[in-house]
């Protein structure tokens, strides 16, 4: 059997495990940036007790490695004597990460936005609630995008990290087939490949967006 | 707390007919150590344009912010459109909204919300402040366009129209949501002549109308020919005041006449 016919007896195994990792990376994501977003709020906003506590969170889901967070969650819970699945405590750990990191950005981008509409829509009698939704927010995600987009892709990468908690994504099942056959090369560059097929594109596509955003301003 | 209660919100004071739309009394605010409003009282009638001039770091913009309490006084007091306000004591959330509800304001830089089209800058505020319906908003908002003259720019982003046309739909949006009286903070200073005029020409009308307007401004035409009250200010208290013509030909003060011919020979 040379490279390709391999590649293709373990093609559809493959594939089954990049749509585990993909699948976290839109967990993670779906559930990290709003809560980056309340991360960026509470650092932003005037109560002190709030802001320690989000600097708290956020330096240390920055500081930890993500493979270390993914332990702690894995080998934490049951602790508390919860048994979650390894793919919950996979969505946990990067879910923290992806909050951590984005709250940067989204700060970044709320900092960024011109203090002069929100005076106005405070003028405006708009109420304190309707000045972050509509006013503050939008502007401030925008500026962000790029930076989350880039995020995005990463996130996706450090997936491969949730193999070590026995999580079945590409990479893992990618080192079980080289175990079993003793091919790990040829199987690792083809999980590379799979990778390669997400990121790049989607890196050509940050690229687009962020071309595009700084042209509307 | 009761005391706090008593004061905010909409209190009849006893005004049968309010002979003022916005009177101040005895308003100080300090930056720091900088003193920048010495107690200073105004009283503006409804419907009268009131002028305030002078050299900059006068007071001028930050006694204007303090009608709508964009800056918050140290002490004094306020009666804005019936509504009383004793400005020594944090005002609650409710009345804050209420205030600024019947107070429009216009900046010297715009500020136009740059994520929504036109349209949307002025229809926002109206459904989230007045609860109009989407329908009822625009058909408002279309209508103001049109009074501006800008009704062809509905769709376009504020990036994309000039900055006389940005501040004329910064105008239409205060509009919007109906306002006693409108505050005007410098509005053509950041813009060259041509489009302060139309700028000024869109004022004019806003004037005619008759809304009661405060204008901090160094148009002294404007001054002179559309406001009826002129207050002139410097180092944090106003040093004279009363009908613009007269003060521009016969200013009482030195210090008046010197500004006067400064701003005047510029």
């Amino acid at each position: 059997m040379n490279t390709v016919e391999f590649w293709a007896s373990r093609f559809l195994e493959m594939l089954g495990g990049l749509g585990v990792s993909l699948q976290l990376t839109v967990g993670a994501l779906v559930m990290g940036i709003p809560l980056g977003l309340l991360l960026a709020l509470g650092l932003l906003g005037k109560s002190k007790i709030v802001y320690y506590l989000c600097l708290a969170l956020v330096e240390v889901g920055r500081g930890a490695p993500a493979l270390v967070v993914l332990y702690v969650v894995y080998y934490g819970l049951p602790i508390l004597s919860l048994r979650p699945e390894a793919m919950v405590c996979a969505y946990i750990g990067l879910t923290y990460t992806t909050a951590a990191y984005t709250s940067e950005y989204i700060r970044g981008g709320l900092k960024a936005v011109s203090p002069g509409s929100i005076e106005a829509a405070h003028a405006l009698a708009m109420p304190q609630l309707d000045v972050l939704r509509f006013v503050l927010i939008p502007q401030g995600l925008r500026v962000a995008i790029p930076s989350l987009m880039g995020f995005a892709i990463q996130i996706f990468q450090a997936t491969s990290l949730t193999y070590s908690i026995t999580v079945r994504e590409v990479t893992a099942i990618s080192y079980s087939i080289g175990s079993n056959t003793f091919r790990y090369l040829e199987i690792f560059a083809l999980a590379g490949i799979l990778y390669a097929v997400i990121t790049i594109p989607a890196t050509w596509l940050t690229n687009k967006v962020e071309a595009r955003l700084a042209l509307r301003h | 707390m009761e005391e706090r209660k008593r004061y905010s919100g909409k209190v009849d004071i006893g005004l049968k007919s309010p002979k003022y739309l916005v009177e101040l009394a005895k308003v100080d605010k300090h930056f720091g150590s900088n003193h920048v409003l010495k107690g200073v009282s105004l009283r503006v009638k409804p419907g009268e344009v009131c002028s305030i001039i002078g050299p900059s770091g006068a007071g001028k913009s930050t006694l204007l912010r303090c009608v709508n309490l964009l800056e918050s006084p140290d002490s004094g007091n306020m009666v804005v459109a019936g509504q009383y306000v004793d400005l020594a004591r944090p005002l609650d959330k409710r009345s804050l909204l209420q205030l600024r509800r019947n107070v429009g304001m216009v900046f010297q830089s715009f500020n136009l919300f740059p994520h929504l089209s036109v349209l949307e800058n002025i229809s926002l505020p109206q459904r989230r402040v007045l609860g109009r319906s989407a329908e009822d908003a625009k058909a408002k908002s279309l209508e103001l366009l049109e009074r501006v003259g800008l009704a062809d720019k509905a769709e376009s982003f504020p990036s994309k129209i000039s900055g006389g046309q940005q501040q004329r739909v910064a105008i239409a949006r205060a509009l919007a949501l109906e306002p006693k009286a409108m505050l005007f903070d410098e509005p053509t200073s950041a813009l060259d002549p041509e489009l302060a005029q139309e700028v000024l020409g869109v004022m004019k009308e806003v004037a005619a109308s008759g809304m009661t307007m405060l204008v901090v401004t160094h148009e002294m035409n404007f001054a002179r020919n559309v406001g009826n009250h002129l207050v002139v200010m410097e180092n944090g208290s106003i040093i004279e005041e009363g009908d613009p013509e007269q003060i521009m030909t016969e200013p009482k003060l030195e210090r008046t006449k010197q500004f006067l011919s400064a701003v005047i020979n510029h």
